[in-house]
């Protein structure tokens, strides 16, 4: 009993900690990389490009969690890491732009999107 | 043991928050290093006033007032609250309260559905208080979370609980959490602008041409101030606001801005959102001979090549004397098109759409008369402009403008030679929508609008025309001198002005040619003879 309540405080901590901190995501920064980054190279791949509708919130949300790109080849996070946008932007308006925003914040502003885009989000979207 | 273990798991909870906040709380030493937002100067989320649940929009406004304490006041003064225009030059009373068009036809007595477009709570007929400062939406403009929805039949009112409609549909409206949206309010963006302008006309980019949801994070070929991924404009980087009243106008606009560039501290009463409030008169550095041009020809012709590039399609013509068929068994008809797109409904009637669209032109000097419930028409062959678009070549006040003409066959009375305002939207047994029965739905229209109605109607050929002001393309993409300059001109409808190449004649030109030719060969001869001549006397 002592101890459940010695981690719940102990979790609650941490969550507070997390949410002091927590950044507020950019949806709509999220949107224009989703579209101009992802969709543009999803686009001339074989597997084409993927609206954020196809999924659920859950499903993206595991999707990212197990941040596994390419059945597992390489890592989302690498596509929206500085070195990435550093790579590709100069042919890569959005690379460009967002160059500098720190990829967690970047990572978190997509997650954002895609939970808003989803099948059972609030506006569903498309990759246009 | 145990005791032990609960101590373990306590050190590592702890050592895990502190790795996390560690960094951040040795930071908060530094003033400098604190968390800032930079996009606005007040975290809404701090606000005790929006720290509840709200079960309507007015509740929500009520605590916008406690700070913003003008700024219903100043949402009451605007076209965006009243949805009454004075046009000053026509002195016709216009605005969405009055107009009349060929899409959904008008506002009277479908309130509750049109009013979801309104910047208020509560519209549902003609009762509705106009002075009442808590029916002011505040989220409808200010909402950045892209999550503040007021769907078509609730008067204006978001839906906060999840609710069947039309009730007995199966049909359920999500309810929306209005203290999250309100604690993230913000500037305006093409979002907020575009829920209601991007889908003007009943749809996505149905009514204007320019404007629709592909400007929400539109490429720069698209639109080369918006481009998302470049300039970013907003709305209200062009339209800018002062007192909550929005630049620019459909009723009066800004045909011709000889005002040039802008300046800050030049005190400036003229239209912030014309190409010309930036740009200047002379645009063009290296071909100063299109600032000739940029004389007679508004900038939009040239550099809106073409209208819904977007990839969403706009109607072109809708004919409302096709509606009301059903089928077999006596239900609603829905045709679409190839792509998926509706061109025939049993409550609208058949309609044509185009992406890709070149403009029709027009001199045009920013008078804009508009055909009124109350103006009377004779019908003919000739289509009735639902809003005549005044200028000339010749007022010294038009430019050579892009629109797009819209066509279409709408309900009139033939007895009171009128236009007609039928009660369209509506879950009751007089609404065309439902019911498919014109007496009845132009009965309760023309009550509501307190207009008579003969009980005979017909349908009339209308047009309507929307000058075309967004999709700017790149400066590549601006139209070649051919576009112009040929049989095949894009302006062949445009007359009073003399267009090279459009306007030739043979024989005009072969005169022409010839004087050149001759004049040529004199000055060659007259050249020859004097070296000749020259010669001959050393």
């Amino acid at each position: 009993m002592k101890f459940t309540k010695t981690l719940s405080a102990a979790a609650l901590l941490s969550l507070f900690a997390t949410s002091a901190l927590a950044y507020d995501a950019d949806w709509k920064r999220g949107r224009v990389y989703y579209r101009s980054v992802c969709t543009s190279c999803h686009a001339v791949q074989p597997g084409g490009t993927i609206n954020p509708s196809t999924k659920t919130k859950a499903e993206w949300a595991t999707y990212l969690k197990a941040d596994k790109h390419a059945k597992g080849k390489d890592t989302v996070k690498q596509y929206v890491s500085k070195a990435y946008r550093a790579s590709i932007k100069s042919g890569n308006k959005a690379a460009e732009k967002f160059a500098d925003t720190p990829d967690q914040e970047l990572m978190d502003d997509i997650a954002a999107f895609l939970t808003k885009g989803a099948k059972d989000g609030d506006a569903p979207a498309t990759c246009n | 043991m145990s005791h032990l273990f609960n101590r373990a798991a306590l050190a590592l909870c702890c050592a895990g928050w502190l790795a996390a906040t560690g960094p951040a709380l040795a930071e908060e030493t530094k003033p400098e290093a604190k968390p800032v937002k930079l996009t606005t100067t007040a975290d809404h989320t701090k606000f005790k006033q929006l720290q509840k649940t709200f079960n309507s929009g007015p509740e929500v406004t009520k605590a916008c007032l406690e700070c913003h304490t003008e700024a219903a006041g100043q949402i009451h003064r605007t076209k965006h609250w009243k949805w009454e225009y004075l046009n000053p030059d026509t002195k016709q009373t216009l605005g969405k309260k009055t107009v009349v068009n060929n899409f959904c036809i008008s506002i009277a007595s479908n309130y509750a559905s049109c009013t979801s477009c309104h910047v208020g709570y509560g519209w549902k007929d003609a009762s509705f208080d106009f002075k009442s400062e808590e029916n002011v939406d505040c989220l409808a403009c200010h909402d950045t979370t892209g999550n503040y929805k007021k769907p078509p039949g609730f008067a204006g009112n978001p839906v906060v609980k999840d609710t069947e409609f039309p009730p007995g549909s199966g049909k359920i409206i999500k309810g929306i959490d209005l203290a999250k949206i309100a604690q993230r309010v913000g500037k305006t963006s093409r979002d907020t602008c575009g829920a209601c302008h991007f889908n003007g006309g009943g749809g996505d980019g149905v009514k204007h041409g320019d404007m629709d949801t592909s400007l929400a994070a539109p490429t720069k070929e698209v639109d080369v101030h918006m481009d998302a991924e470049g300039l970013d404009f907003t709305c209200g980087t062009c339209h800018s606001a002062s007192s909550h009243d929005v630049a620019g106008s459909r009723y009066t606009p800004t045909a011709k801005d000889d005002k040039g560039a802008r300046i800050r501290g030049k005190a400036d009463k003229g239209n912030p959102a014309t190409c010309v409030a930036c740009h200047d008169n002379a645009p063009h550095k290296k071909e100063a001979r299109l600032n000739q041009h940029a004389t007679k020809i508004a900038c939009q012709t040239c550099h809106i090549p073409t209208y819904a590039r977007g990839g969403v399609a706009t109607k072109m013509t809708w004919d409302w004397s096709t509606a009301g068929k059903r089928d077999a068994e006596g239900k609603h008809i829905v045709k679409k098109d190839a792509k998926g797109r509706i061109i025939y409904e049993s409550r609208k009637g058949d309609f044509t759409l185009a992406e890709n669209v070149k403009p029709e032109y027009a001199w045009f000097n920013g008078r804009v008369d508009y055909t009124l419930v109350t103006d009377k028409i004779e019908k003919s062959e000739q289509r009735t402009p639902i809003n005549r678009m005044g200028g000339s070549a010749t007022d010294g006040k038009s430019m050579i403008w892009p629109m797009k003409v819209f066509r279409g066959s709408q309900p009139y009375d033939p007895v009171n030679k009128t236009l007609v305002t039928p009660h369209t939207a509506g879950n009751d047994d007089t609404g065309y929508w439902k019911n498919l029965d014109w007496d009845k739905a132009i009965t309760v229209g023309m009550k509501d609008s307190g207009h008579p109605y003969s009980g005979k109607m017909e349908f009339l050929k209308t047009e309507m025309s929307w000058p075309i002001t967004h999709m700017v393309a790149p400066k590549e993409k601006a139209l070649g001198c051919v576009e112009c300059h040929s049989k095949q001109s894009r302006l062949a409808g445009i007359q009073g002005i003399y267009i090279p190449v459009r306007d030739n004649n043979r024989l005009l030109d072969t005169i022409g040619w010839a004087v050149v030719f001759l004049t040529i060969l004199g000055v060659l001869a007259h050249g020859a003879l004097r070296i000749v001549s020259a010669r001959r006397q050393l």
